[in-house]
């Protein structure tokens, strides 16, 4: 006769145990692999444009006026972030902000603010120390996923992604990437392109995008 | 009287400024905002305005700078009319009166000030600006490595798997058929 006292039966034990047993090697090999960030395919590619004209599909919306952005929002990668403004380096290459804040990103000040006719430059870190920080997945990024960029008066600029980029650091293509525009454009920047104990990141993931339209500011 | 009209038509100007989303330093400032409001010569300048209505055409005169007349017409931007101009590359350095009119006849200035060489430029413009070059360091490679969570979650969910087996041998060694 089975008695009755046993709380649980062989089976749910021994189902419990298998899907411990599961969860526990999933978990061990996703928590020991190294995982890098994901990188743009090839078919997120630039694709050159005459430098004359645009295509006739492209839907490019007027220039905005001059108004400082102070946030930056994607929502396909779940991105939504202040942004401060950046300078340069002595160097003359884009400073960044602060590592220690993961979820803050930049605009470079001295240039075309994001909306206005030109090339406007957001940089954020990849990842610091601790770990992702507010760019992560930057490089996960699809041609015509939207770009939204507030502006401190309220309102909201509207970016369509054109390219997703790598470049490697030596000999990054400055024109490509910063140089000037005939439409309102924006420029998304963090880290890519593999790494090595020895540079870190090996270039950087470019996002392009042109200005689509914009949605009027809720007064605060 | 002539003030208490100058005056309404200010608060009207504000509280239409106020409704159009304009900027939020727009209000109670100029009604005409320039960007940059201090140039180099050679240098392009945007007009803005949100003081004449969404729909209004708006003519500008930069005349008193060297470059004539132009249009700032409604902008995506609710209730901002944008307009543009060049600051003639022989300009002297001074303060140059910069005029918008609405089609109602209502006149608004700013001042332009041109400097002899470029100060930082807001506008939309190539420019004698600098970009940036080179890479950007945005990042040091600490996603890359194990995540110790995980890690930790892993060891606990195996540790549990261990101890459920080894209590149903434990029941099989003491007869109770599996």
């Amino acid at each position: 006769m089975r008695p009755f006292s046993r709380p649980f039966s062989n089976v749910s034990i021994a189902a419990a145990t298998l899907v411990a047993l599961l969860c526990g090697a999933w978990l061990l090999h996703r928590g020991t692999e190294t995982h890098a960030p994901p990188q743009p395919s090839a078919a997120q590619a630039r694709t050159d444009r005459p430098a004359t004209g645009r295509p006739a599909t492209d839907r490019s919306a007027a220039a905005l006026p001059y108004v400082p952005p102070d946030r930056v929002r994607i929502p396909s990668i779940r991105v939504d972030a202040p942004l401060m403004g950046l300078g340069l380096t002595p160097r003359g290459g884009l400073d960044v902000p602060p590592a220690a804040r993961k979820n803050l990103a930049g605009w470079y000040e001295a240039g075309t603010a994001p909306g206005g006719t030109g090339t406007a430059i957001v940089a954020g870190h990849v990842d610091n120390a601790e770990g992702p920080a507010v760019f992560y997945r930057l490089g996960a990024l699809k041609k015509g996923s939207t770009v939204e960029i507030g502006r401190r008066d309220g309102s909201t600029a509207l970016f369509s992604v054109d390219a997703v980029e790598v470049y490697d650091s030596r000999g990054f293509p400055d024109e490509k990437v910063y140089g000037a525009a005939g439409r309102p454009e924006l420029r998304v920047i963090t880290c890519g392109g593999g790494w090595s104990a020895v540079t870190g990141y090996r270039g950087n993931v470019v996002v392009f995008a042109h200005l689509t339209g914009s949605r009027p500011g809720t007064r605060r | 009287m002539r003030t208490a009209r100058l005056l309404t038509g200010t608060a009207l100007a504000v509280a239409a400024a106020g409704l159009c989303g304009a900027p939020a330093y727009g209000a109670g400032a100029e009604p005409v905002e320039l960007y940059p409001a201090t140039v180099a010569p050679g240098a392009e300048v945007t007009v803005n305005t949100a003081a004449c209505g969404a729909d209004d055409a708006v003519s500008g005169d930069a005349g008193a700078v060297g470059a004539g007349r132009f249009t700032l017409v409604p902008s995506a931007h609710e209730g901002d009319a944008v307009g543009r101009f060049e600051v003639p590359p022989s300009a002297q350095p001074g303060t140059y009166e910069i005029v918008a009119r609405c089609s109602s006849g209502r006149r608004m200035t700013s001042d332009l000030v041109v400097t002899l060489t470029s100060t930082q430029e807001a506008g939309p413009r190539v420019g004698p600006r600098v970009e940036p070059r080179g890479s950007v360091k945005t990042g040091v490679g600490g996603a890359l490595g194990p995540d110790p969570v995980q890690t930790a979650a892993g060891v606990a969910a195996l540790a549990v798997a261990a101890a459920g087996g080894t209590w149903l041998l434990h029941r099989r060694a003491r007869g109770d058929g599996i």
